[in-house]
């Protein structure tokens, strides 16, 4: 009995090595090629239409899924080559499914000035959420940070700001920035209270962008 | 009445006893707190998530179990000939008919609202405020599921389990899709298209109206007004199927 058992054992604890050894080798000879196909696999994404059509009912719930994919597409490439071309298209895909899921927006727009160096783009994508969701401050607020930041265009901010200010339930600390981008406070200044703003509310991606950008304006 | 309750009950038993009920009940609870893992990676949208897979996985479910159990409902008491004897009773087929859809419909709507208790209960553990507003949507989608359960009862009144379920599954896609089929209609179609599709879109169930889930996760309410309407339209959508099935099922002839 204890001899079967042994044989059991042995047999059992070879199976699981070989299958391990098997899988290690897959991952380094397939690695490239799965990383390829993943990228390919979110080119061949469908758009936001159609996915709307597919969902029968359920397009908050196929939101969600794209939003899980798109940060999940910005975690793998965070840590690998730090390219984010399709962010764009991911959360187009999230916000057509579901235009009054605000977070998409900020992220997108964040990750699009921040990380693509294309604030425009990101301004789009805000002003398309803006449009969704009129009375929404955090899109306002989002929309001035960038025009602050990222365009160095005062004016612009000051307007979004103020009118962030102007929405329903905003926090506090919107109005201090409408006043201050109002009276044209210094870039460098202003810039810092934006990113410690960041680093105070922001969510995990956003605050470690926040600690760099804090870091090279000297002001942590 | 009476003899409606005693169909209904026995349905009901009748479903419980089948495995599936079973299966998808312990997979809609999985479901449940399943989403709860998915929560982290969501970036500070947790709690919209495990709102919205819950709602969208327990409607699934409960569709998905009205439609298959429907579709063998009354195939089944053919074939265990149980029907000889059952309308050998003092009971009409039209009432028997009512009292099979009605416990199919307890069935899944208890299994519905039971899914969404526990998600509530998941909710209110997890981030300690309890979303109320997801019984609204609950509410509609139980008569939803009423109509879909009507769909079901109608069609296997007369065709195979098969069949049934092909058309249960055919009325949900299509039910989704009355709003894009007008408008795709409108885009430039013949006049005589047009006509046709403006008679499916206000014949088909127009399932959307039932839809408020993207609501519930906002934690905004049903209004009542919409409340009322859905409660009226899905009380005439079921009558009139139920009316046309009874009707199908008396001139039936069964062999």
């Amino acid at each position: 009995m204890t001899a079967r058992l042994d044989r059991g054992l042995f047999w059992g604890l070879s199976l699981t090595a070989l299958l391990l050894a098997g899988a290690s080798r897959v991952e380094i000879i397939g690695r490239p090629r799965l990383d390829r196909i993943r990228e390919e696999e979110l080119l061949y994404y469908p758009s936001g239409f159609a996915v709307r059509q597919a969902a029968i009912g359920y397009e908050i719930a196929a939101a969600d899924i794209a939003w899980l994919r798109g940060i999940q597409y910005y975690g793998e490439h965070r840590i690998t080559d730090q390219k984010y071309a399709l962010i764009g298209h991911v959360m187009d895909v999230v916000t057509t499914l579901d235009p009054a899921f605000v977070q998409p927006y900020v992220f997108g727009a964040f990750v699009m000035a921040q990380e693509l160096k294309q604030p425009e783009r990101g301004i789009e994508l805000l002003e398309r959420g803006i449009r969704a969701n009129p009375e929404n401050w955090k899109l306002w607020f989002e929309a001035g940070f960038l025009h602050y930041v990222c365009l160095h265009d005062i004016a612009g901010a000051a307007r979004c700001f103020t009118l962030a200010s102007r929405m329903p339930g905003h926090d506090p600390y919107v109005e201090r920035f409408a006043a201050f981008a109002n009276q044209r406070a210094g870039n460098t200044g202003m810039a810092i209270l934006l990113w410690k703003q960041v680093l105070a509310t922001g969510n995990e991606y956003m605050q470690d962008v926040a600690r760099r950008e804090l870091k090279r304006l000297g002001a942590l | 009445m009476r003899r409606v309750l005693a169909v209904s009950r026995n349905t009901v038993r009748e479903a419980v006893r089948e495995r599936l009920v079973l299966v998808l009940g312990l997979f809609g609870f999985a479901l449940v707190i399943g989403s709860q893992a998915l929560s982290p990676l969501a970036l500070g949208e947790g709690r919209k998530v495990v709102i919205d897979f819950g709602l969208a996985g327990s409607m699934m479910l409960a569709t998905l179990l009205s439609v298959f159990l429907g579709s063998s409902l009354l195939h089944k008491e053919l074939e265990r000939r149980t029907i000889y004897s059952i309308l050998a009773k003092p009971i009409r087929r039209e009432e028997f008919l009512l009292g099979k859809f009605l416990g199919l419909w307890l069935t899944t709507a208890s299994l519905l609202v039971g899914m969404a208790g526990i998600l509530a209960s998941v909710v209110t553990v997890a981030y300690g405020d309890t979303p109320w507003s997801i019984f609204g949507a609950v509410g509609l989608s139980v008569i939803e599921l009423g109509i879909v359960t009507a769909v079901v009862v109608l069609f296997s009144a007369f065709t195979t389990p098969a069949l049934t379920a092909f058309f249960g599954i055919s009325a949900v896609v299509v039910g989704h899709f009355a709003e894009d089929l007008r408008y795709f209609a409108s885009k430039g179609a013949p006049l005589f298209v047009r006509a046709l599709t403006e008679a499916v879109y206000w014949t088909l169930p127009h399932l959307s109206v039932f839809n408020a889930r993207g609501l519930a996760v906002r934690g905004i309410e049903v209004e009542p007004e919409r409340m009322l309407f859905a409660l009226a339209y899905g009380a005439l959508y079921i009558g009139g199927l139920l009316v046309f099935a009874g009707t199908v099922y008396r001139r039936r002839e069964f062999r």
